[in-house]
């Protein structure tokens, strides 16, 4: 449909979507003219708009994707499609449009949102789609304006369309059709390394947002430079913000840590004094990097490990292990039991879909449990591990020697 | 970090692993939408299946194609699912079709996995009341359209072709293969002298480890092709597959949840843990 709507572009993509849009475009639906409308520039007071500081402490739903809460929240209602002003191939094989990039729309994890908004309409426009060419658009805005309030202030105005020429914003393709090529991102560029550095401060935050007005949506739209700051508005949110209920909060992280995890024990095995020494209570009292007592590691550890290495298996382990620190700095590290202390960064952030799923096989049952909306490398504290490897060197080496073996 | 860095907040991290062998990350490297039934297909009632065979670790995800005609070339369907067809029964994966009398069309796309192996071990985290629940991954899959009609495809056209050599080759095959027929001639070749081979391999093989320089590349091949048949061999096990709109994917995601208020220890500590850690 996108296709019959915008030859244009249809045509200068070449042998991927060949196929498809020459059948349906020789069906006559060639009258359709598309003309490309650059947005203009966001003005200030749209900028005004969104409450920039209320993203760091807040939850500022922004895993929703933009449908929802950044949306409002930057002062761009659209869920769907992002600025864009090239456009890829979709065929018959191809899912979908083969971009990348739009992942933040997606981080939904439970809601089509992420989807072009035509989802849910179009199943019962779908059949109408051909004909239709002037309509779509204007019917896809009476849509959308229903559902989301403040989407209609952002559209652009438009001159008065000539008759069976519907002008479509070049990055408002993807709501023509579910199988609409989606629009590549617009690049921005934007030099906010200056907030980059301090982006977990309001005040100055609030600072930058006023000297750099026009440069702030810039910022919204920038996944980069949003996410360091978005690293710390994860883990900052304290308490569930009032929403959709019928969308689920939580989001989901992906982490990579350093292999092999440290294993957990429950803390206090309700076991007797001897027991205990080798359930290695006594040990876990000790392990403060500082105060390794060693008599019980040097002797005991070995076998235990292996004890626990087959118990651990099947062992079901159901705890808390640490905490999870989130600093002004906006450095956020994960403190672990026994003195571990883990630096948390963003990683690099896939720009496609993930999901996180549960694979029952005995009940033969695949169930996606949500899209990973981000990832996340968790790697070492260098600074605190140098000194307690210093401290463990200098308690540790007579008596340790597991230890001193590898070390 | 600077020393005076001050701690805004602090989140108790949870550790559970219920779900444990279970809990699995899925890539879609050319997915950049959901994975839904389009709209249409939706309404005609078709949906997302999945099956797998558990050996191999081998999974598929069918995703039903949009179909209307606006943006479906039905006649090249129609071509593309006899392919598949055929592919299937080469396969040994040919579906019972309650319809058989069905004309084969290609009606769904194909999302096939690949197991990605994990570097460092993976976890899934999920803040739910300002609490940070973490949960391993066991496994990491790549799942990507399989094409593999198409080799059929080319393959029928390249016999047609050589069969008749006077008639034009680009008489009835259709455009989006001329760069295909390479590719799928090697692969054919592989297949079919594997099969040949089938029962010289487990006799080569105690000589092939003798004289290993001239069994090298045949005892990576071997593997491959025996890779290839086990997968071949083994039964498609049909899974229900549950969106995250299901009531199960909630009741699911609920069990990933820590429940335990109880205060883990480690026993291992922060020199030993950079210590194991692999690679350093």
């Amino acid at each position: 449909m996108a296709d019959n709507a915008v030859p244009g572009p249809s045509k200068a993509i070449g042998s991927l979507t060949k196929r498809s849009a020459d059948a349906t475009t020789r069906q006559g639906n060639q009258k359709t003219k598309f003309i490309p409308v650059l947005p203009t520039r966001r003005t200030k007071d749209q900028v005004k708009a969104e409450p920039t500081n209320e993203t760091v402490p807040p939850e500022t739903t922004r895993g929703r994707g933009r449908g929802r809460g950044r949306g409002e929240g930057r002062g761009r209602g659209r869920g769907g499609p992002r600025p864009a002003v090239e456009m890829t191939a979709s065929g018959p094989f191809a899912m979908g449009p083969t971009m990348a990039g739009n992942n933040a729309r997606r981080s939904v994890p439970r809601s089509n949102f992420a989807i072009p908004t035509p989802t849910s309409d179009r199943s019962s426009l779908g059949a109408g789609l051909t004909r239709v060419s002037a309509a779509v658009i204007k019917k896809e805005n009476e849509l959308k304006g229903e559902k989301i309030k403040s989407s209609e202030e952002d559209e652009e105005v438009y001159s008065d369309p000539d008759e069976g020429v519907e002008i479509v914003d070049m990055e408002n393709v993807r709501q023509m059709d579910w199988m609409a090529p989606e629009s590549l991102r617009k690049e921005r560029h934007v030099k906010k390394k200056v907030k980059k550095e301090e982006p977990t401060d309001p005040e100055i935050e609030a600072v930058a947002v006023e000297v750099d007005a026009a440069n702030a949506l810039d910022l919204s739209e920038s996944e980069e430079e949003e996410e360091f700051e978005d690293l710390v508005e994860h883990f900052s949110r304290q308490e569930p913000v009032d929403e959709d209920p019928s969308l689920r909060e939580e989001r989901l992280y992906f982490f990579q840590f350093p292999s092999p995890f440290p294993e957990f024990l429950p803390y206090t095995p309700p076991v007797t004094e001897e027991d205990a020494s080798v359930k290695k209570v006594t040990f876990a009292e000790d392990t403060k990097p500082g105060s390794l007592p060693g008599s019980a590691r040097g002797s005991v550890a070995p076998s235990e490990a292996t004890v626990d290495d087959k118990a651990k298996e099947p062992k079901t382990v159901d705890g808390i292990i640490g905490s999870l620190e989130v600093y002004r700095s906006g450095a956020v590290k994960m403190r672990l039991s026994n003195g571990i202390l883990l630096e948390v960064t963003a990683a690099t952030q896939p720009s496609f879909l993930q999901h996180a799923v549960c694979l029952d096989i005995p009940e033969h049952r695949l169930t996606v449990l949500g899209e990973v909306n981000k990832r996340f490398v968790v790697s070492p504290d260098i600074g605190s591990l140098l000194t307690a490897m210093e401290i463990s060197e200098k308690n540790g080496p007579p008596k340790d020697d597991t230890r001193m073996d590898v070390t | 970090m600077d020393l005076d860095d001050e701690l805004v907040t602090s989140i108790p991290i949870r550790f559970s692993n219920a779900l444990s062998p279970t809990i699995q990350i899925h890539q879609f490297p050319l997915l950049t939408r959901p994975l839904q039934a389009p709209p249409s297909a939706a309404a005609s009632g078709k949906r997302i299946t999945a099956r797998i065979k558990p050996d191999v670790r081998r999974l598929e995800i069918h995703v039903p194609s949009d179909t209307r005609s606006e943006v479906w070339n039905n006649d090249r369907g129609r071509e593309l699912g006899a392919a598949r067809v055929d592919d299937d029964r080469e396969k040994n994966q040919e579906i019972k079709s309650k319809h058989e009398n069905d004309e084969p069309r290609l009606n769904e796309v194909r999302m096939r996995s690949e197991q990605i192996q994990q570097k460092g071990s993976h976890m899934l985290g999920i803040v739910r009341d300002g609490q940070l629940h973490l949960h391993p991954i066991s496994e990491t899959h790549q799942l990507r359209p399989t094409l593999t009609y198409l080799d059929i495809l080319s393959r029928k056209k390249r016999s047609r072709g050589v069969g008749s050599d006077s008639d034009s080759d680009d008489g009835p095959p259709p455009d989006p293969d001329d760069p295909v027929p390479a590719a799928p001639a090697p692969k054919k070749e592989k297949k079919s002298s594997g099969e040949a081979r089938e029962v010289q391999v487990t006799a080569r093989r105690a000589e092939d480890k003798g004289l290993q320089a001239a069994g090298g590349l045949s005892v990576a091949r071997r593997e491959m092709l025996i890779a290839i048949r086990a997968e071949e061999d083994e039964e498609w096990q049909d899974l229900e597959f549950c969106d995250v709109t299901t009531g199960e994917s909630e009741e699911t995601f609920e069990r990933i949840f820590s429940t335990n208020e109880e205060v883990l220890e480690s026993k291992t500590d922060v020199t030993a843990f950079l210590k194991d850690i692999a690679g350093l």
